[in-house]
């Protein structure tokens, strides 16, 4: 098998005496979908930061192509090809939207014409091409959430490491959202690693689930197999629960 | 595809005009709009060139909207609001003032290298200072300022101390000293179109965007590839510089120069930051637009009422910047946009 294109080794983060993310090994492929879930509080979005390089883990490797990338800052990931979303999404409120794609175009068109229409065929793609003249923080939730991820893909990334993206989002936009995921990964062949609580979302996007619970890895394969499993249903439950899918 | 369906509450929301957004027009209309902007600038100077007394005023408008807009570059595209701009102001003036005294040096040659030093000396104090945010940041730049105040009244035999240093008056363009008020406001003229169009250009340019962004969410900046820090040295060198070249000119104009005039907050460092408040900070226009209206009003507040009762206009201006801190909280340019998009929405929906 080929090198992984994200990979952890035994990726620890203590605050304090807090094990927050705990010995958590994972291999990414190239154009794989996989999905973190488990509950609040087990780590997701902390092993995410060591990802993403926020935080730097306390023991163990983080490797992007093979290559270790623990000491690298967010800003170099991003130029080796990271794309990411945040939690609570963190538009550029008083530029408009297509001025917001803008800054993650100018990363590989530092012509001001190239990356105004990478960022437009960008807004575009994601369906947000009518607003491009709008103030970010003119725009609904749900839009905003687009927004990030055109942000992101405008930078260009091999993996798009997504954290929460469907939050807030209801039924409808939240289908939509997951159509416009797939279209990327389907036709670009982006690789994706999120984050998701909506298990519904995790069943229907991606290809491979791993679990967390109190910082360590409990369970990694299918998405119908994870969802089964007795171990991850006392996790998120409780002990002595059935799971139904809905 | 439902694309038709999910994009028809779009559209129809792009239609209910958004307030035009700087940075994305042709490169075309911005050197239009720009022309336009420093002729309408340049009016003053045209219609009252034979009145001294305005003329000084003018001068004065032009060369402390070119500073305000030099502040602007870091203070409104980056958002770190410095108040500490006066020791690069300082730095360009004390350099011009040496060099011309001292040295028998043509400030036109001293400009440059003085400008600089200041942006090397500006990377200097914000390298360990860009750590802090927000008032921190402020704070820690307003003690820069009362550190170079206390260094430019210590070292006397460079500075001359308290004592300042006066520039003998020896007309000529070599010397940058004229016999006419007109020539200095022309100067002046082309110091504010320098910035301007400097602004012009980072608002369209990859620095620019960064510069926004670092101001707008620093993570999503890094997010996207930005080098946070790099770009907050970035602009506070290129701030550093512009200012500095306005201490050169204030300093050639004024022929004196000692600490109170350099340092002085409220009428250096912190009056940057001001007239950019007033105008509409972060905007290419607006520190302009600031100077337009505070720095002839100021000297008619205090020509008319200083007299009749000291302090007087000072109580004045400060009453009308709070009113402005409550009611334009975008500065001037901010209300204006605000009052287009107003007449649009209210006269632009039947058509």
């Amino acid at each position: 098998m080929s090198t992984p294109l994200l990979q952890t080794r035994s990726a620890s983060k203590h605050f304090m005496g807090l094990k927050a993310v705990d010995e958590v090994s994972l291999a990414v492929n190239k154009g794989e979908v996989v999905s973190i879930i488990g509950p609040n509080g087990a780590g997701k979005t902390t092993y995410f930061n060591l990802l993403t390089g926020q935080l730097a883990p306390t023991l163990g490797e983080v490797s992007l192509r093979g290559q270790v990338i623990n000491d690298l800052a967010p800003h170099q990931r991003a130029k080796l090809g990271m794309g990411r979303t945040f939690q609570i999404v963190k538009p550029l409120i008083a530029l408009s939207a297509l001025e917001n794609v803008m800054v993650g175009a100018f990363l590989r068109h530092p012509r001001h014409a190239d990356a105004r229409d990478q960022a437009m065929a960008v807004l575009t793609r994601v369906g947000l091409g009518a607003l491009a003249k709008r103030r970010a923080g003119e725009l609904t939730l749900s839009e905003r959430r687009r927004l990030e991820v055109a942000r992101a893909l405008a930078l260009d990334p091999e993996i798009m490491l997504l954290d929460e993206v469907m939050a807030g989002l209801n039924q409808s936009e939240t289908g939509r959202c997951i159509d416009l995921l797939r279209s990327l990964h389907e036709e670009l062949g982006l690789t994706f690693l999120i984050i998701e609580h909506n298990l519904k979302v995790v069943r229907a996007f991606s290809e491979r689930v791993v679990v967390l619970d109190r910082g360590r890895l409990i369970a990694e394969g299918t998405a119908d197999d994870i969802l089964s499993s007795p171990e991850v249903v006392k996790a998120y439950l409780g002990e002595g629960h059935q799971w139904t899918p809905s | 595809m439902n694309k038709t369906n999910a994009s028809r509450p779009l559209a129809e929301r792009a239609a209910a005009v958004a307030p035009e957004v700087s940075g994305l027009e042709s490169p075309s209309t911005a050197l239009w709009r720009y022309l336009a902007l420093m002729g309408l600038a340049g009016l003053p100077l045209v219609f009252l060139a034979k009145d001294p007394y305005w003329l000084n005023i003018i001068a004065f408008t032009y060369l402390m909207g070119g500073l305000a807009a030099a502040w602007n570059i870091i203070g409104g595209f980056g958002g770190q609001f410095s108040l500490g701009h006066g020791v690069f102001f300082g730095i360009g003036a004390y350099a011009t003032a040496v060099g011309t005294t001292t040295y028998g040096a043509s400030p036109w040659l001293i400009m440059v290298p003085a400008a600089l030093a200041a942006a090397a000396v500006s990377m200097l104090i914000s390298w360990p200072t860009f750590r802090l945010r927000g008032p921190f940041f402020a704070i820690a730049t307003m003690a820069f300022n009362e550190v170079a105040f206390v260094l430019a009244n210590h070292f006397d035999s460079f500075t001359g101390g308290p004592r300042g240093i006066m520039i003998p008056f020896k007309a000529g363009f070599a010397n940058m000293i004229f016999k006419e008020r007109w020539q200095y406001a022309v100067l002046m003229f082309a110091f504010v179109a320098l910035v301007i169009g400097v602004s012009v250009w980072l608002r369209r340019s990859r620095l620019g965007y960064y510069l926004l962004a670092v101001r707008e969410d620093e993570d999503a900046a890094r997010a996207c590839g930005i080098d946070v820090l790099a770009i907050k040295l970035k602009g506070m060198a290129l701030s550093a510089f512009l200012t500095a070249m306005g201490g050169t000119l204030f300093t050639m104009y004024l022929r004196f120069i000692d600490p109170p005039t350099l340092f002085t907050l409220q009428d250096v460092g912190v009056k940057f930051a001001l007239l950019s408040l007033i105008g509409g900070v972060g905007t290419v226009a607006g520190p302009l637009l600031g100077a337009a209206l505070i720095v002839p009003f100021e000297n008619f507040l205090r020509a008319e009422l200083a007299n009749a009762l000291p302090g007087i206009n000072l109580a004045i201006l400060g009453l009308l910047m709070v009113l402005a801190a409550l009611f334009m909280k975008r500065g001037v340019v901010g209300a204006f946009e605000d009052l287009v998009a107003w007449v649009k929405r209210k006269f632009g929906g039947r058509s």
